[in-house]
């Protein structure tokens, strides 16, 4: 089954400058009728048409606080992530008071599982031959692998996102009780890793929360008192690429485009030497995540002023919590193999004959994805604007001879 | 057995810019039609060093890609020249002749031709001074 996209739009505020359907890395995006349409089987939750939208015409949504009303005990988790944006322990306290009084009976930070899944992967990678993992942590990543670079489909390594780890060892601590586990999320694309809002109920998180929707309410509830906090300076570490651990063997890399120019690499077999690839989408690490508000290179600098105070361990939750295969699942083609080749061909013949100047005018990202659904009966050479300005020009030429 | 794609590339001589554009082409084309993984890994790896090669040790060359409906996947590399001199010391690993300028951006190691044997099911070289042809294929797993 197809995951749903975080992506949606809200057709009020759009003006259609096509913004949006350029951005896309993986052209999920398309216009038809005037509306933004999302492909769920192309959308990798990378969240560069919300940043590409001037007019907030593209949103990613997450629950509400009413959801807390439908859990005896609610625990909301806190991400690394969030953490650092935090000049100091004080202010970390406060973060924790704030967020507790948006209605929750727990605040937890997650630093020591996001430290157990870090230590896991290097474990793995560490005793390692003649293989390259590649880090789980991000379900951009994993999700890009799978749509785009399905060689290295493989690699990926079989350890859960730190928020399911957490969630898991919250649900055992409080079995006895109807737990509601909500997760703060610093970017669009771990909106999906909940039941709700999306609908993906093989996660353990019951509730996913945008930061962008509830930084305004946590910002009035600061400095009006604190919790008490513990964090682990490797979980916080982890969520930057300049701050981990380095090794020979780990090739660490942020942004988007270099990610995807390692992954090249890797397919092509060049970075055999390599154990473990750890990838950033964004840039800065989770730290640069986009519903954050702050400047990412000041924040990495927070690591060390909150490293000094209260520490604690990575977590020790048993092994099945760390190890999953959920997420190398995709959805089967049940086209054969002679369908799929005949279908590329008879889009690269229709692509000979559109312009290939890729101008989205159509509503299509690029003419191949014009051909695509030209191809596949959904639209006519006649849609293609330029194509059509031609004919005109060429009818008109001819009637004036 | 009958050819169901087919796709001409050509290598401009010294175009380092364009280093890896007709592997990445191939790779992605077998992305699109859903190529099996593995193969695809091991297609991916040899494509790479034989158009790499085509760039640092002769003038460029023409490329075809030809896919079967068996799922079959045969690859020709084809150049100009100047050919490969000893046949038997190239496909040697550790032998190298790459030019200093090709090794200081990072080719050149000696592993070119040997790797891509290693990875290929049905290898053919020839090659005179008029030229190189390498054919490749790859057949899908059962």
């Amino acid at each position: 089954m197809t995951r749903r996209s975080v992506v949606s739009y809200t057709l009020e505020s759009c003006i259609r400058c096509m913004k949006c359907i350029k951005a896309c890395p993986t052209s999920a995006l398309s216009m038809e009728n005037d509306r933004v349409i999302v492909d769920s089987r192309r959308c990798i939750n990378c969240g560069r048409c919300i940043r590409s939208c001037h007019n907030r015409g593209i949103l990613a949504q997450g629950s509400t606080l009413e959801d807390i009303k439908s859990y005896e005990y609610t625990v909301c988790m806190v991400p690394g992530a969030l953490i650092n944006h935090c000049g100091s322990r004080e202010e970390v306290e406060e973060l924790f008071y704030a967020i507790r009084m948006l209605g929750f009976d727990e605040v937890v930070d997650i630093t020591d599982c996001t430290a157990r899944q870090m230590e896991e992967a290097q474990l793995m990678a560490d005793s390692a031959d003649d293989v390259t993992f590649i880090s789980s942590f991000c379900p951009v990543i994993n999700r890009l692998i799978a749509n785009r670079y399905k060689v290295l489909q493989e690699s990926i390594l079989p350890v859960n996102y730190d928020s399911e780890i957490a969630a898991k060892q919250i649900r055992q601590r409080l079995k006895d009780k109807k737990v509601g586990i909500f997760n703060l999320c610093e970017c669009e694309a771990k909106l999906e890793l909940a039941k709700f809002p999306y609908g993906n109920n093989e996660y353990e998180c019951d509730h996913a929360l945008s930061l962008t929707d509830m930084f305004p309410r946590i910002r009035k509830n600061m400095q009006k008192g604190r919790i008490p906090v513990s964090l682990c300076v490797k979980g916080l570490q982890s969520c930057n690429p300049v701050r981990i651990v380095q090794k020979d063997q780990y090739l660490i890399a942020d942004g988007f485009d270099k990610v995807c120019a390692v992954l090249d690499m890797a397919e092509f077999g060049l970075l055999n030497q390599f154990r473990l690839l750890i990838l950033y989408p964004c840039f800065n690490g989770c730290i640069g995540g986009h519903m954050l508000w702050g400047n990412s290179f000041l924040m990495t600098n927070n690591i060390d002023a909150l490293s000094h105070g209260k520490t604690k361990g990575s977590s020790d939750v048993p092994f099945e919590y760390v190890y999953t295969e959920d997420f190398l699942k995709t959805d089967e083609d049940t086209r054969s193999f002679m369908e799929r080749t005949m279908f590329f061909k008879n889009v690269n013949e229709e692509l000979e004959r559109l312009p290939g100047f890729d101008c989205s005018a159509c509503g299509m990202q690029t003419c191949r994805v014009m051909a695509e659904e030209i191809v596949k009966g959904n639209r006519k050479e006649e849609d293609c604007r330029v194509l059509k300005t031609l004919k005109e020009k060429a009818d008109d030429d001819q009637r004036s001879d | 057995m009958a050819v169901i794609l087919h796709k001409d590339y050509k290598v401009e001589r010294d175009d380092y810019a364009a280093a890896g554009k007709v592997s990445s082409d191939i790779k992605q084309t077998l992305n699109s039609i859903g190529y099996d993984p593995k193969v695809m890994r091991r297609i991916a790896v040899a494509s790479y060093e034989s158009e790499i090669n085509m760039l640092i040790h002769a003038y460029g060359g023409d490329i075809t890609m030809d896919i079967m409906d068996d799922g079959q996947v045969k690859l020709v590399f084809k150049d100009p020249g100047p050919g490969i001199p000893d046949l038997e010391k190239a496909l040697t690993p550790g032998f190298s002749t790459a030019s200093e300028k090709a090794r200081a951006m990072g080719f050149g190691a000696g592993m070119g031709l040997p790797n891509i044997q290693r990875v290929t099911d049905d290898f053919d070289i020839q090659s005179s001074q008029d030229g190189t042809t390498l054919t490749l294929s790859f057949r899908p797993a059962k």
